[in-house]
C-alpha cells in the first residue's frame, strides 16, 4: 500500500489548524486501509513546525527548507510536493482547499498524471478503494466521486473534519529540494491587506443580508435595509450582489468577504453557496427567505420561510417598527 | 497579442436540477444552458485587454452541438474566432481529460495569455486552469482579481482569504484563472451578434488533436458514483400560513430572542 502524504501550510509561522483537520482525515484512512501517514511542511526556516507536526498526526514529516519556498510560490511548491511524494511514496496526496490549496493542488494532479478532486467534506474507503464525497452546482448536490485506481491528489474542504486530537508517533526528516529561483517563471511580489471597512460587519448584533434573489440593486436600501435598520442592525450581502456592483465589497459576507457571527442572521434571497455559509454559519440564530424549497441555505438556518421576500419582508419591517412603538 | 479564452457551457443558474436514470448526473433535456459565469468574467477581461490595444481573442469550448450557442455568443460580445471541440469520445472525461483537450487547442494556438474561469457553476472543481498550464508549460495562477500587463510579464492580484490580495507576477505566456466579480460583463450589442455570424468558428474532433485513447469515460481516473440532494437531516423550521401568520412567528422569535 502507498502512503497518505498531507501538505501542510504554514500561515502566521504556524502549521496551520486546517493542516491539522488533513492530519485527521490522513490518519484515519491510513488506519483503514493499511497505509502510512506523511506531511510535507515547506519554507524558508520551518523545523519547529515539522516538530509541531509530528507530534500532531503528522507522521512522518518532511521538512523542506528553501529561500524559494518563503512565500507561496506554485511551481516551487510543486517541486517540493513531487520531491515528498517520491520520498515517501505516496499514492494519495491530501492538501486544504485554501487559496495557495487550490492554486497548486491540480497542477500538482497533472504532474503526476493522477486523479483529482477538490473541496471534499468526506474521504472514505471501501473494498474497491477511496470514495469522497463534495458538493457540486453551487452547493445544490452531493456527489460521490470513486479514484479508478493509480495516484489520487484530493483537497479537503478546510472546517470539514475536526483537527486532529490522537496520539499517533511522527517523525521529522529533512527533504532536500534544489529550487533555482532564477528558473521560475513566476513570482511572489507581495501581499495587500483589505482596505479599511467603512462597515464591520464583525461587530453587529443582527445582520439583514440580501443575495441574488433581491434581484435588484434598487431593492437593497428599499427592503433590506430598512429591515436591517428597524432592528438596529447592520446590512450584509452575497458574493454575486458584490460581484454585479450592487453593493461595495465591504459588505461582503463570505469566506472572502467578513466572517461574522451575530446573535441573529436573515438572509434574504440568499441561496447558500458554501462559501457564503462559511461566512455566517456559527451565527446564533439564522432566518432564511427564499422562493426556493430546496436551497442549501436553509441546512443552516434555524427557522426558514419558503416565499417572496418582497411580500415578506416589507411586511416584517413593518411589524417590526409597530413593536418598537415606531 | 493572442488571448485564449477557455469557456464552459453550463446548465443555467436556475435551471431545476433532477437527477437522471443512472444518478451520476441532471437531467439535460429541456434545461437552459448559459456560459459558466466565472468563464464570462474572464472572456470579458480579454475583450478590455483587446479594447485596449492589439490583441486577437479566441474563444474555445468543449462539448455537443448546443456549445456553438455559447461560442456564438462570445462572439457576439466580440472575441475574433472561435474552435469548438465537438466529439463524444470526450464524454465522461475527468478533469484531467478536458485540460488534455484544451492543451492540445492551446499548443496549436500558442496563445501570450490564457483565461478563464476560477470554477465552473456546475462541478465546481476549480481543476482544470493549473492542470492546463502544467500541461502547457506555462506558469500560472488562480483567483485573480486585477490583471496588469508588463513587458513580458503578466502581474496579477489574486484573493485570498479576508478579502486580503497576493500579488504574483508571471512570465509570458502564461494562464491566469479569474474570480468573480473581477469586472462588469458586458452584453453582447446587436451589431455584434450579426458580425458573429460571419466569425471564424472551426471544429475540431479528437483525432484532430492528436487525443486518441486520451480523453472520454476510459481514460478518466475519477467518475461520478452518484449524485443526489444532500440528506435533509437538520433542515430549518419551515414557518407556514399567510405572510401575516408568517411575520408574527418571526416577530415571536425575535422577541424571544431578546432582540426586539
Amino acid at each position: 500500500m502507498g502512503s497518505i502524504l498531507l501538505v501542510a501550510e504554514i500561515q502566521g509561522g504556524k502549521v496551520r489548524e486546517a493542516s491539522y483537520e488533513l492530519a485527521s482525515f490522513a490518519q484515519r484512512i491510513a488506519s483503514a486501509s493499511g497505509r502510512s501517514v506523511a506531511s510535507l511542511v515547506m519554507g524558508a526556516s520551518i523545523g519547529a513546525q515539522a516538530e509541531e507536526l509530528a507530534k500532531r498526526g503528522g507522521g512522518k514529516v518532511y521538512a523542506a527548507e528553501s529561500a524559494a519556498l518563503a512565500q507561496y510560490n506554485a511551481e516551487a511548491a510543486l517541486i517540493a510536493i513531487k520531491a515528498a511524494v517520491a520520498a515517501s511514496g505516496a499514492d494519495l496526496v491530501l492538501l486544504s482547499n485554501t487559496p495557495s490549496g487550490w492554486d497548486v493542488a491540480p497542477r500538482v494532479a497533472a504532474a503526476l498524471d493522477a486523479g483529482f478532486v477538490s473541496d471534499c467534506f468526506a474521504v472514505e474507503v471501501d473494498g474497491s478503494g477511496l470514495v469522497f464525497k463534495r458538493r457540486v452546482f453551487n452547493g445544490k448536490l452531493d456527489a460521490t466521486i470513486r479514484a479508478a485506481g493509480g495516484k489520487v491528489v484530493a483537497s479537503i474542504q478546510p472546517g470539514a473534519t475536526a483537527p486532529y486530537e490522537g496520539s499517533a508517533a511522527g517523525s521529522v526528516e529533512k527533504l532536500a529540494v534544489s529550487i533555482d529561483p532564477a528558473s521560475l517563471k513566476s513570482r511572489f511580489v507581495g501581499i495587500k491587506q483589505s482596505e479599511a471597512k467603512g462597515v464591520d460587519l464583525t461587530k453587529a448584533d443582527i445582520i439583514v443580508s440580501g443575495g441574488r434573489g433581491v434581484g435588484d440593486p434598487a431593492k437593497f436600501p428599499e427592503v433590506i435595509k430598512p429591515l436591517a435598520d428597524a432592528l438596529g442592525g447592520a446590512m450584509g450581502a452575497s458574493r454575486p450582489v458584490v460581484d454585479a456592483g450592487w453593493l461595495p465589497h465591504e459588505y461582503q459576507v463570505g469566506s472572502s468577504g467578513q466572517v461574522v457571527s451575530p446573535k441573529l442572521y436573515i438572509a434574504c434571497g440568499i441561496s447558500g453557496a458554501i462559501q457564503h455559509l462559511v461566512g455566517m454559519k456559527t451565527s446564533n440564530y439564522i432566518i432564511a427567505i427564499n422562493k426556493d424549497p430546496d436551497a442549501p441555505i436553509f441546512e443552516v438556518a434555524n427557522l426558514g420561510v419558503v416565499g417572496d421576500l418582497f411580500e415578506i419582508v416589507p411586511a416584517l419591517t413593518a411589524a417590526v417598527k409597530a413593536a418598537k412603538g415606531g | 497579442m493572442k488571448i485564449m479564452v477557455c469557456l464552459k457551457q453550463v446548465p443555467h443558474q436556475d435551471a431545476r436540477l433532477d437527477i437522471d436514470g443512472a444518478g451520476t448526473w441532471i437531467k439535460e433535456d429541456g434545461i437552459k444552458f448559459e456560459i459558466n459565469s466565472y468563464d464570462t468574467y474572464a472572456l470579458e477581461e480579454a475583450l478590455r485587454i483587446k479594447d485596449a490595444g492589439e490583441a486577437e481573442v479566441v474563444v474555445v469550448s468543449i462539448g455537443p452541438e448546443r456549445v456553438t450557442q455559447a461560442l456564438r455568443t462570445a462572439l457576439g460580445m466580440g472575441a475574433d474566432r472561435a474552435v469548438h471541440v465537438k466529439d463524444a469520445e470526450i464524454q465522461g472525461s475527468d478533469a484531467l481529460g478536458i485540460a488534455r483537450v484544451l492543451a492540445a487547442v492551446a499548443k496549436s494556438e500558442s496563445p501570450d495569455l490564457i483565461l478563464m474561469g476560477l470554477m465552473s457553476d456546475d462541478g465546481n472543481l476549480t481543476a482544470v486552469p493549473p492542470m492546463l498550464a502544467e500541461l502547457v508549460g506555462i506558469p500560472h495562477t488562480t483567483a485573480g482579481l486585477k490583471i496588469e500587463r508588463g513587458s513580458g510579464t503578466v502581474t496579477v492580484d489574486r484573493e485570498i482569504e479576508g478579502g486580503a490580495h497576493e500579488v504574483q507576477e508571471l512570465k509570458s505566456p502564461c494562464l491566469v484563472a479569474v474570480q468573480s466579480g473581477i469586472n462588469q460583463v458586458r452584453y453582447a450589442s446587436l451589431k455584434g451578434i450579426m458580425a458573429a455570424k460571419k466569425k471564424p468558428l472551426d471544429v475540431k474532433s479528437v483525432a484532430d488533436l492528436g487525443l486518441a485513447g486520451k480523453v472520454g469515460a476510459g481514460a478518466a481516473r475519477m467518475k461520478i458514483e452518484k449524485l443526489a440532494p444532500p440528506p435533509k437531516g437538520d433542515r430549518a423550521e419551515i414557518l407556514k400560513g399567510s405572510t401575516d401568520d408568517i411575520v408574527k412567528g418571526l416577530v415571536g422569535k425575535i422577541k424571544e430572542l431578546g432582540l426586539l
